[in-house]
């Protein structure tokens, strides 16, 4: 999918110049506007940049450059077709070879969902260049994850061998119905938004990615990414930057009561949690909300 | 005839009972890589399974499913998506435990995949 293909509507409601840069081979795509410390803003499965559309005009016009990356493998970045391209570890690398190449430091990292790990991963490991961190709807612990996960019907079903490529890449299920169930205004949704989800992901091989990130959730202690997600959990457990935790109050996958306390006793520096109408996808009910409690929060950032 | 890929699967593994299935029902251990598994579909169309073998990873690693179809003739992917959800069924069924059919067929209603919805209808 090339930048000029999306539809018009999406255009009305994502008109930034397309950046793209090469990391470890792969072909990135990224938003850079306005200047001032940046703000990265990372994205999570399934979707891609779009998901902070509400988020660039109040940061930028607050005097902060905001950096929106596409993850390999999803939105307008290259999208590789074998499962064994993607690794945690290698979206670190990936989101880390964008950041230095741009050379960026004082960066406020704004993370959702695998933005979570990805950014958590990157911030841990560059922490000269890092000036805050804001947490939605994420974690980063290696155990155990939300009672959800461990569910046969829907979760476990949904991305099991051979199931996981027929629902959701013969039907691109995740960006379709998934987050379609997983926000608040559904009719709102489905007017504004849902389109530039599925867009983005066209084809089945495009959509390798929506199901192998559910694979690497750790769900055991033979779990690939069990080492790097205790690693990311020594590393809150020491983090002094200053944090800011929102959460959806309607989210029922990363429920507020267990996620969100569980940033706030690793990260007790943290403002929040802050509550704000949402589900996972908590951006597409409560963008400017969010981004107003974003403004606020870095003005009080030294 | 031709060989048409439809649906792939790079990493069995990640639940090891799915593969232990393929194993079983087309007994890998002693066959290898030297010929295809076959299905015959409720449809009656056939199909085969390419197993793939991954180094340092148990056999086998991935799989494809391939439909079996007329050299020139197109796909009629309405009946390869019914007859691979089929497929699907018999698998989880085969793979057991705490993998159920009724399991799969719930995902596949709340995900609005029509096939399952229409079955849930009959």
């Amino acid at each position: 999918m090339d930048a000029l293909a999306l539809r018009d509507g999406i255009h009305q409601q994502w008109p930034f110049a397309p950046h793209f840069a090469r990391v470890n081979g792969w072909r990135m795509h990224y938003v850079d506007e306005g200047a001032g410390d940046p703000v990265v803003l990372l994205h999570g499965n399934p979707t891609w940049g779009f998901l902070y559309r509400d988020f660039v005009a109040p940061l930028t016009e607050a005097g902060h450059r905001v950096i929106i990356p596409d993850m390999i493998g999803f939105g307008l970045s290259e999208k590789p077709t074998q499962e064994n391209d993607h690794s945690l570890d290698g979206h670190i690398a990936n989101l880390t070879a964008l950041m230095r190449g741009l050379d960026l430091q004082r960066i406020t990292l704004v993370c959702h969902d695998w933005g979570g790990p990805t950014g958590l991963g990157f911030a841990f490991s560059n922490s000269e260049r890092v000036r805050a961190l804001v947490l939605m709807s994420t974690w980063g612990w290696p155990l155990p994850p939300a009672e959800f996960h461990t569910r046969i019907f829907p979760w476990r079903m949904m991305h099991a061998p051979l199931i996981g490529p027929y629902l959701l890449g013969r039907h691109n299920a995740l960006a379709r119905r998934g987050v379609y169930l997983s926000v608040v205004d559904r009719a709102r949704f489905v007017a504004g938004a849902m389109t530039a989800y599925e867009a983005v992901l066209p084809d089945p091989a495009s959509r390798l990615l929506t199901w192998v990130w559910p694979r690497w959730i750790p769900m055991d202690d033979t779990a690939r990414a069990r080492d790097r997600f205790a690693w990311l959990e020594r590393q809150l457990r020491a983090c002094v930057l200053p944090a800011l935790l929102v959460w959806g109050r309607e989210d029922d996958v990363f429920d507020p009561a267990i996620f969100a306390t569980r940033f706030k006793q690793l990260l007790p520096q943290a403002e929040g949690p802050h509550l704000v109408t949402g589900r996972h996808f908590l951006q597409e009910d409560s963008g400017p909300e969010i981004a107003a409690r974003i403004v606020d929060f870095l003005r009080c950032v030294p | 005839m031709r060989l048409a890929r439809v649906l792939a699967e790079d990493w069995l593994g990640h639940y090891p009972e799915f593969r232990d299935f393929f194993v079983r029902s087309f007994d890998l251990d002693r066959v290898g890589l030297a010929r295809p598994g076959w299905l015959r579909a409720p449809s009656g169309a056939a199909y085969a399974l390419i197993f793939i073998g991954r180094s340092g990873e148990p056999f086998p690693s991935g799989v494809e499913i391939h439909a079996v179809v007329p050299a020139l003739e197109p796909l009629d992917e309405a009946q390869v998506d019914r007859d691979l959800w089929a497929i699907l069924q018999w698998v989880v069924a085969g793979v057991g435990g705490v993998w159920t059919v009724e399991a799969l067929q719930a995902t596949g209603q709340l995900f609005r995949i029509a096939v399952a919805v229409q079955q849930s209808g009959d």
